[in-house]
């Protein structure tokens, strides 16, 4: 298995340059489009959502990407308030153009695109470990 | 990002390159917002180029369909790749969006 890890405070370039670096790291690995891209907007949501409803801008959060046979690991640390990205309340996606709110999506997507999800809390931190199938080896959309 | 504009008959065509992530969305709409002067104006968004789009981004693109649709105009995408596809799909943003296949073919949809 091949691993790469990383720290970033998740503000907008931190957020930015750690996807730049996790892309690059899983495109010289020759992982398919589909979870590079998903794998990226994974970490990306959940970093972005850890400054904008954690409150933890100023913190660096630490991250790991694995790559195994058969899919993607990804595991972000923080030091943020309890917070499980599992139990986020669902968009509302079947009304019209005019009641859609324009947000909501970020975690909606973290868990419709993760194969697994997992969540714990220690040590005062948030541990959430997520993995995207590789292209020959996805179900369809699983979701949780 | 990379923002091209050109106007193809009466519709606006943008070719949008790069990541359409949290830092680049609100320019994206800003730009493209700002090309949506007349009534009933037709804008199409060329896809083929961007290889990730992030929730912010979806924010971006549904802020232009509503202004678009408020305006009594029409709005479209085209060539979308497969992984951004699966993000529309998902959010169900394939049904309330016109996707074309292809810049041509949506550029003669958007002709009517």
């Amino acid at each position: 298995m091949t691993r790469f890890q990383a720290s970033t405070l998740p503000n907008a370039d931190g957020i930015a340059a750690l996807t730049d670096q996790v892309i690059e790291f899983l495109e010289q690995h020759a992982v398919d489009a589909r979870a590079v891209h998903h794998t990226g907007l994974v970490l990306s949501e959940v970093l972005t959502n850890l400054a904008t409803h954690g409150g933890c801008s100023d913190r660096a959060a630490k991250i790991a990407v694995t790559i195994g046979p058969d899919r993607v690991t990804g595991e972000i640390v923080d030091s943020g308030p309890p917070f499980d990205p599992r139990l986020a309340p669902e968009p509302s996606l079947d009304v019209s153009l005019d009641e859609r709110p324009i947000g909501g999506l970020g975690l909606f997507l973290v868990r419709k695109l993760t194969c697994t999800l997992e969540y714990a809390r220690r040590n005062d931190e948030n541990c959430m470990i997520f993995a995207i199938r590789r292209e020959g080896n996805r179900e369809d959309n699983k979701g949780h | 990002m990379e923002i091209l504009d050109e106007r193809i008959g009466d519709t606006c065509v943008i070719t949008a390159k790069g990541r359409l992530d949290g830092g680049a969305s609100t320019a994206f709409a800003e730009k493209v917002g700002a090309l949506i002067t007349n009534e009933s104006p037709k804008l199409l968004v060329d896809f083929a180029g961007v290889d990730f789009v992030s929730s912010a981004g979806l924010r971006a693109v549904l802020v232009l369909f509503k202004k678009v649709k408020a305006a009594g105009g029409s709005f479209a995408l085209c060539a979308v790749q497969e992984q951004v596809r699966e993000v529309l799909d998902i959010t169900g943003f394939t049904g309330m969006l016109s996707i074309h296949a292809a810049r041509t073919e949506a550029i003669a949809a958007m002709r009517g």
